[in-house]
């Protein structure tokens, strides 16, 4: 057989030297684009890095996303946002939950920091009680302005149907994005593993964040799933071999 | 009396159903240090409230679920709401007879909040099957000991709970916090972890049966089912799983919830087949079809029947008949035999409404079946204690039959393997931790890891001793509890088949439960726990627990039963 004449740029062989020269290359063009954005924090905010990412400068993660078949349910989100924001384990305080879909599927219920925020425009307070961190995309709550209860307005104009009230203020519970660092993603990425890979994700720039979902309910997010999950019965119908007898039945 | 500094709100929530009143019982540091929560406060109430002899269906019996007791019985089926701080008696006849999944259902609906969680008992727990269960969410069970009789002798449907109020106080955060973090460090490096997490517990039937000898087959005949394929981990992975779930903050997801694409059960979803459901409603069954035997985990779910026990009953029963020990006359023309789904389906029916002659008979349980049938079928009736066997064949898991006869429950897989698992099970049992992950910190200095997470938590003192004293008494304590009802080493035996018939085939080929085995397994148990030879805990090892008050029960017991 004829031997196949390989490229020249195959053949040549890459040094250890010359590989790690082209990575820096590629690590420096990262870090220019970063200046030029100026999203680079001081040296102060280098609390809030970017987790997991190696080589990348410390900057906000604002966007998050939910690759919500990996949900298991498992809450350690909630968990880890209570406990960051009110010192305490106590899920009903949490801002972001979990909810159930017909038994058979878990939604992850959070904020999509939509870049038009409806919530923010519903506020009718002056100044708005609810603004958006610039820095972080988070949204932050002015608890001394906030109506609370009887107000709500922002709860809904939310389109993705995410906020909940406080149960001891009545004040809505708006994720602020922990000032950059999510702690609901560092949870779920230490939760997940064989098979499942971790549901929430925090990007700085936003691609990969998906904003077809930013106006997903969570019904519909869980109608979604079963769809995907449980054909053919993505209704959440009961197929039981087990019938229930009443009394007047016999 | 102290109150406790963290961990716990220091009181339980007593409820009288036949006043329908409810109040809250303060509950000391002290006593919380020495029997800790769960199952060890369950163990202290049952010791000192109740005398020798009491019957569990009496009116003023209690039912002690986690941190606190329900007693009393209503004339009229009820089901409990219990919301933060409040707690509303519900009328619950719409519910009576009902399965379990169309309870919870009805009650997600009544209750307006997908975020509640419910645990209640289907027909079987109605109509007095002494191996019913409490399911809870649907898919998991309180099983075992047959607390679904218990609540449905007290018209008890069942509870939903929420809340919403309080945080569990903590007496250091930030060492604590630390302190978890290593134990979850700990846990999750292992490889057992990384297999449950992908395969749940049904991946454990090849395994048991290529390696270790163990899967049960045909009412643990032999443990030899190259049909295992069909029906085990490999093939719901293939054909069924389709997502994995896990219970609060857990990082092990070992529910895998499924949906059955195509056949009879088409559009099933449904959770499973875990190593247990799947051994003794698979394997143990002879089954080959993976949708039947699916069907008949749920079947036994919606019921509200313990699947372990329910697949023994059945198992038996087919070998009775089989050996002629039984006729299709006295099962109201059933004949089952091995891998027929249809029948067995019928016959978890009859059990579960204790219909008919069959139904009668068989919710008996395994012991009282065969002590009525006779005929030598007490050979193959496999039972320690009264209750069936989970689906570990003892003769290739031999230390499994350290958790089947001297755990506290009798023939219970999850008691511990070994004298110091024990312990550790009751610990864990206790702090009301998930013997998945307690059983995969084993060897790994799990009493400096406990201690170190319940010092900043509780707010105590303790050293990585205490966690073994306080083991051995909640173990000692449920001890007693046996001993007062006549129980010693004559009991603490398995069944006759695990020492009279030699495995047949499969890797442990020819193996036997020997005396030698039972002997070891009693000098070391009773040895580590501080029990004379005949089981019974010396008065030297109570006073050295700080179970002194029980040194009298004792020896009353010892004279009535002459142990």
């Amino acid at each position: 057989m004829e031997e196949k004449k390989l490229p020249d740029v195959l053949k040549k062989e890459t040094s250890r030297r010359d590989f790690l020269r082209g990575t820096a290359t590629a690590a420096g063009s990262a870090l220019a684009i970063t200046a030029i954005g100026g999203i680079a924090p001081k040296k102060a905010e280098a609390q809030y890095s970017v987790q997991g990412v190696p080589g990348t400068p410390p900057y906000a993660q604002k966007y998050r996303f939910a690759e919500r078949h990996n949900c298991t349910g498992c809450r350690s989100c909630e968990f880890a946002c209570s406990l960051f924001h009110t010192g305490n384990v106590r899920p009903a305080l949490s801002r972001i939950y979990i909810t159930k879909y017909k038994d058979m599927v878990d939604v992850p219920v959070m904020c999509w920091h939509c870049d038009d925020a409806p919530c923010i425009a519903a506020c009718p307070t002056t100044p708005k009680a609810i603004q958006k961190d610039a820095k972080t995309n988070g949204i932050v709550l002015n608890e001394k302005i906030c109506l609370g209860a009887k107000c709500m307005k922002c709860q809904e104009a939310c389109p993705a149907k995410y906020i909940r009230g406080n149960p001891d203020t009545g004040q809505p519970l708006i994720c602020d994005l922990c000032g950059g660092d999510p702690q609901c993603v560092k949870a779920c990425q230490e939760q997940s593993g064989n098979p499942q890979g971790p549901c929430l994700m925090g990007r700085p720039v936003g691609i990969g964040v998906n904003m077809a979902y930013r106006s997903v309910t969570p019904e519909e997010a869980g109608k979604d799933l079963a769809n995907l999950l449980f054909y053919p019965n993505v209704e959440g119908k009961r197929v039981v071999p087990a019938k229930s007898k009443t009394k007047k039945g016999r | 009396m102290a109150t406790p500094k963290g961990g716990n709100f220091g009181k339980v929530l007593e409820i009288d159903l036949s006043k329908q009143t409810f109040k809250t019982r303060p509950v000391s540091d002290e006593i919380l240090q020495q029997y800790i929560g769960g199952r060890g406060l369950g163990a202290y109430y049952a010791v000192t409230e109740y005398k020798a002899g009491k019957n569990a269906l009496d009116e003023d019996a209690f039912v002690f679920v986690g941190p606190g007791p329900l007693s009393g019985t209503t004339k009229k089926p009820v089901w409990l709401s219990i919301v933060n701080d409040k707690v509303e008696f519900k009328d619950a006849s719409k519910m009576w007879g009902k399965t379990t999944d169309e309870t919870h259902e009805m009650m997600v609906k009544e209750m307006k909040d997908p975020e509640i969680r419910t645990a209640v008992i289907g027909p079987a727990g109605e109509n007095g099957v002494p191996y019913s269960c409490i399911i809870v969410e649907r898919y998991r069970a309180a099983a075992r000991s047959g607390t679904g009789m218990v609540f449905g002798d007290k018209k008890l449907k069942g509870f939903a709970v929420r809340g919403t109020k309080y945080a569990v106080p903590v007496a250091d955060n930030a060492k604590f916090l630390a302190a978890a973090k290593v134990n979850k460090d700990n846990n999750v490096r292992r490889e057992a972890w990384e297999g449950i997490k992908r395969w749940g517990t049904g991946g454990l039937m090849e395994l048991k049966h290529y390696l270790h000898g163990s899967l049960i087959v045909k009412n643990y005949q032999t443990t030899w089912f190259p049909d295992v394929v069909k029906i085990g981990g490999e093939e719901a992975a293939r054909t069924f799983w389709k997502r994995h779930a896990s219970c609060t903050n857990c990082p092990t997801h070992c529910l895998k919830l499924g949906v059955i694409r195509s056949g009879k059960y088409a559009g099933m979803v449904a959770e499973g087949p875990e190593y247990e459901s799947g051994g003794l409603l698979g394997s143990n069954l002879g089954m080959t079809k993976f949708d039947e035997m699916i069907a008949l985990i749920e079947a036994c779910d919606a019921y509200g029947l313990d699947n372990i026990s329910t697949g023994g009953v059945l198992a038996f029963t087919t070998e009775a008949v089989e050996k002629g020990a039984l006729k299709p006359t006295d099962l109201d023309g059933l004949k089952p035999k091995w891998n027929d789904g249809d029948t067995y389906m019928e016959m978890i029916r009859k059990i579960a409404y204790q219909e008919g002659k069959a139904g009668k008979l068989m919710a008996k349980g395994v012991r009282k079946m065969s002590k009525e049938i006779g005929k030598g079928s007490e050979a193959y009736a496999n039972h320690t204690k009264g209750k069936e066997l989970a689906a570990h064949d003892p003769r290739g898991d031999k230390i499994r039959a350290y958790s089947y006869t001297m755990g506290t429950c009798g023939g219970d897989h999850h008691e511990g393997q070994g004298p110091q698992a024990l312990g550790m099970t009751a610990m864990a049992d206790s702090l009301c931790i998930c013997s998945f992950t307690n059983f995969l910190v084993y060897g790994a200095g799990t009493d400096k890891i406990i201690t170190d997470m319940l010092n900043p938590l509780c707010g105590w003192n303790w050293k990585p001793e205490d966690y073994w004293t306080t083991a051995k008494r909640i173990f000692t304590a449920e001890r007693v509890f046996n001993v007062r009802e006549g129980i010693s080493s004559k009991d603490d035996r398995l069944p006759i088949r695990m020492y009279k018939e030699k495995l047949p085939a499969g890797p442990r080929k020819d193996v036997i439960f020997t005396d030698a085995d039972q002997k070891d397994m009693e000098t070391k148990t009773y040895g580590f726990f501080g029990w004379d030879a005949k089981g019974i805990p010396t008065e030297a090892t109570l006073k050295a627990y700080g179970l002194d008050y029980l040194i009298a029960d004792v020896n009353a017991a010892k004279k009535k039963y002459n142990l």
